[in-house]
């Protein structure tokens, strides 16, 4: 039996494991549970391995499997067809891969949950069904999978961030998740609707050649509003400028969810979006350059926006967003290996320091602010570590796995035709803010005194996933972009030397932001509380903290007419017509029933007046 | 030979017992009178029967006349049972006690 005929295993393995502790969550016991939960996606991994092994010993050639056909309406029929190229080969391996390993971790943090004792199994239930939808997303061939797998990891997402629901305000967090992806989604619905009407077809491939027979060259306008239309699902599923503000939000969730959903998987789905549809960016130049614009806007309000934070997870949460701004900027200058390169390795390094955030978080019974940790590293020797190396591949050291996508994105954005100084040193800016506070974070919390009582408790199945993926993070980068050559017009990485000018600036980047971070936040040159406490500085610093005043907008410009207009409207005007209908009703059948008395000489006496009126009309007296 | 009385003397009878029962059936409350002018307004119906029957001298007017025997007795039977199921419920004979399937 060929490997590739398991193609159809990877996403049904999540989907039985999510059917089976769905319905059974009440009576499984944990142990069974974890077992089902992780060994679904841990089968999954596995088919996945096997069939990418199939698929290069094949001859890298793109495949299909197809498993039914949806519907067939008047020769409108959309089929649940599996497609496997390099890219989506890509993106399975690392959904199960570090899926995978997220789950193994998750065992053991939610083993002891304090707010949700009872949720284990519906936990891993969301999980599964969450890594099923995004398998679905990313192997399906026609647009109308693609939907399905997009909502759905919405869902899952909405249902994972509220997981906590005790506490309103969880509750609200994943409301506002929802929401704002779901104005991104209507954009990205419009931008399908907008594709099958003018090509005729919801076949991702077909429509791509058909798109570029019919606009290359010649019209590019409908290529550039569908480009952007695609571009505004994209920005909302992945958190960039200017639907970003749920994500912070977003860290309500248990933080293995943060590691898959929220940064290693759901978050990337619009840059995979944007990769697979790059034909259409192709033909638009205007739609390419403005996912550049982006990808450059985010990473620089959001690395900025990480540098004030307390919260380790929204440290984390700001630092994802910029690094998928990094994403969107290398899609934008025409880096596409890079970009799924950078997506792979990202998916390592940020589910490796979320998972160690995590651990450090339980250490200390759940302790997120970073001011009250401090000195942690004689005490959890394996999560500094492991966050160590995490933090490195995020500033991209030399020769970690960060430093190689990142390095190709930066300088592929030097070239760029028109814009590429300015690309590129928003970029090499946005590198040194990000070693900048990644520095701060690592010497906050896990330098000098220490503030909180620290016990760690992890066993095999948490920092076993953690010594994974250190090992991913630090040599994910040698296996290069061979995974993703192939599907994506530039065909793998082109060379660049790491001697010019731009090129040893770029290295230096991460260098003098670590440097200027111990100098500022280990050997305090600079005294950071009474510059925050300035006027000047404390506005700064309340403008950076709360996301450049995305929310405080949103809030005055969308939130507060809408509940205002719902508080007026609160009879529902609407409800009026059919009120009156109801009513019409009730009185006709009150009129009605007043003749229904129940007397017999009564209904005698009527049907007698009946019998008059009937023969006086037949004699013609009357009528 | 005896005289022939005319058809719309007979029908005229007919129909003043008709109206009598009729009017009895209205406005009497006891049961048992209600009975009596429904059998005063079925037999009014037959005597039109048999007396259109007579004036163009075919036998279906007697005929119909036995159907209405027919169904008289077979209304008594019926209506006798009624008789004894109100007076046991309601201890007496009066119909508008039995109002109570309205609405």
């Amino acid at each position: 039996m060929s490997g590739m005929d398991l193609l159809w295993l990877v996403p049904a393995a999540p989907l039985v494991g999510f059917l089976i502790l769905f319905v059974l969550h009440d009576y499984l016991p944990k142990t069974v549970a974890a077992v089902v939960g992780a060994g679904s996606v841990g089968v999954s991994a596995l088919a996945a391995l096997l069939v990418g092994i199939d698929y290069y010993e094949a001859g890298a050639e793109p495949t299909w499997q197809l498993l039914w056909t949806w519907m067939s309406v008047a020769g409108f029929d959309p089929a649940i067809r599996l497609y496997l190229d390099g890219l989506s080969l890509a993106m399975t391996g690392v959904i199960t891969g570090v899926g995978f390993l997220i789950h193994v971790y998750a065992t053991g943090y939610m083993w002891n949950d304090h707010e949700e004792p009872e949720g284990f199994a519906r936990f891993f239930a969301y999980m599964n069904l969450f890594v099923f939808a995004m398998l679905m997303l990313v192997l399906g061939d026609n647009l109308l999978v693609l939907f399905l797998g997009w909502e759905g990891v919405g869902l899952c997402s909405y249902l994972l961030i509220g997981f906590y629901h005790q506490d309103p305000a969880n509750g609200y967090a994943a409301r506002k998740a929802f929401v704002v992806t779901r104005v991104g989604d209507t954009f990205m619905a419009l931008g399908l609707f907008l594709m099958f009407r003018e090509l005729g077809t919801i076949e991702i491939q077909e429509s791509l050649t058909l798109a570029n027979a019919q606009w290359s060259g010649g019209d590019t306008t409908m290529a550039l509003i569908i480009g952007l239309l695609l571009l505004g699902g994209a920005v909302g599923k992945s958190a960039q400028v200017p639907l970003q503000t749920w994500l912070p939000d977003a860290m309500a969730g248990p933080t293995p969810v943060s590691a898959l959903i929220h940064a290693a998987t759901m978050v990337t789905a619009g840059v995979y979006l944007i990769a697979r549809m790059h034909d259409i960016f192709l033909i638009s130049p205007e739609a390419q350059l403005a996912v550049a614009v982006v990808g450059l806007v985010t990473l620089f309000i959001a690395s900025f926006t990480a540098l004030v934070q307390t919260d380790i997870k929204r440290v984390l949460a700001f630092s994802t967003m910029s690094q998928i701004g990094y994403m969107f900027f290398a899609l934008g200058v025409g880096a596409w290996s890079a970009a799924i390169f950078h997506l792979m390795t990202h998916a390592f390094f940020k589910a490796l320091l979320f998972l160690s955030a995590g651990s450090v978080i339980l250490a200390l019974h759940h302790e997120q602010d970073i001011f009250k940790m401090g000195g942690l590293w004689r005490k959890l020797p394996i999560p500094f570590a492991s966050m160590l190396i995490g933090s490195i591949c995020l500033a991209a050291l030399p020769f970690t796995s960060g430093f190689f996508s990142k390095d190709v994105i930066m300088l592929t954005a030097f070239e760029h035709e028109s814009h590429g100084l300015v690309f590129w040193g928003g970029a090499a800016i946005a590198a040194f803010m990000t070693a900048l506070y990644t520095t701060r974070m690592m010497i906050v919390v896990f330098f000098g005194g220490q503030r909180t009582e620290a016990h760690d408790s992890s066993r095999l199945n948490m920092w076993g996933p953690l010594l994974v993926l250190c090992a991913l993070s630090l040599l994910g980068g040698w296996f290069g972009f061979g995974v993703v050559a192939g599907v994506l017009p530039d065909g793998g990485l082109s060379e660049f030397s790491h001697f010019s000018p731009v090129a040893i600036i770029t290295m230096l980047m991460p260098f003098l932001g670590i440097f200027v971070g111990w100098l500022v936040f280990g050997r305090r040159i600079i005294d950071v509380e009474a510059l925050a406490a300035s006027k000047a500085g404390n506005a700064l610093k309340r403008f950076f903290f709360g996301g450049w005043g995305f929310d405080w907008l949103y809030d005055n410009a969308v939130v507060r007419p809408v509940m205002w207009a719902a508080r007026i409207n609160k009879g529902d005007i609407v409800d009026w017509i059919y009120r009156i209908t109801v009513a019409v009703t009730r009185g006709a059948h009150h009129v009605g029933s007043l003749t229904q008395s129940g007397r017999l000489r009564w209904y005698a006496a009527n049907m007698a007046f009946g019998l008059a009126l009937f023969f006086l009309i037949v004699l013609g007296v009357i009528g | 030979m005896p005289v022939a009385v005319p058809i719309e003397h007979v029908l005229a009878l007919a129909g003043l017992l008709f109206l009598l029962g009729l009017i009895g059936v209205l406005v009497r409350r006891n049961v048992m009178f209600l009975l009596m002018s429904l059998e005063v307004m079925m037999n009014a119906a037959g005597l039109a029967f048999v007396a259109a029957g007579a004036r163009w001298g075919a036998p279906d007017g007697q005929i119909m006349f036995m159907f209405i025997l027919a169904l008289a007795a077979a209304e008594v039977a019926v209506a006798l049972g009624i008789v004894v199921q109100l007076a046991r419920r309601f201890e007496s004979l009066d119909v508008d006690n039995a109002d109570e399937m309205y609405g």
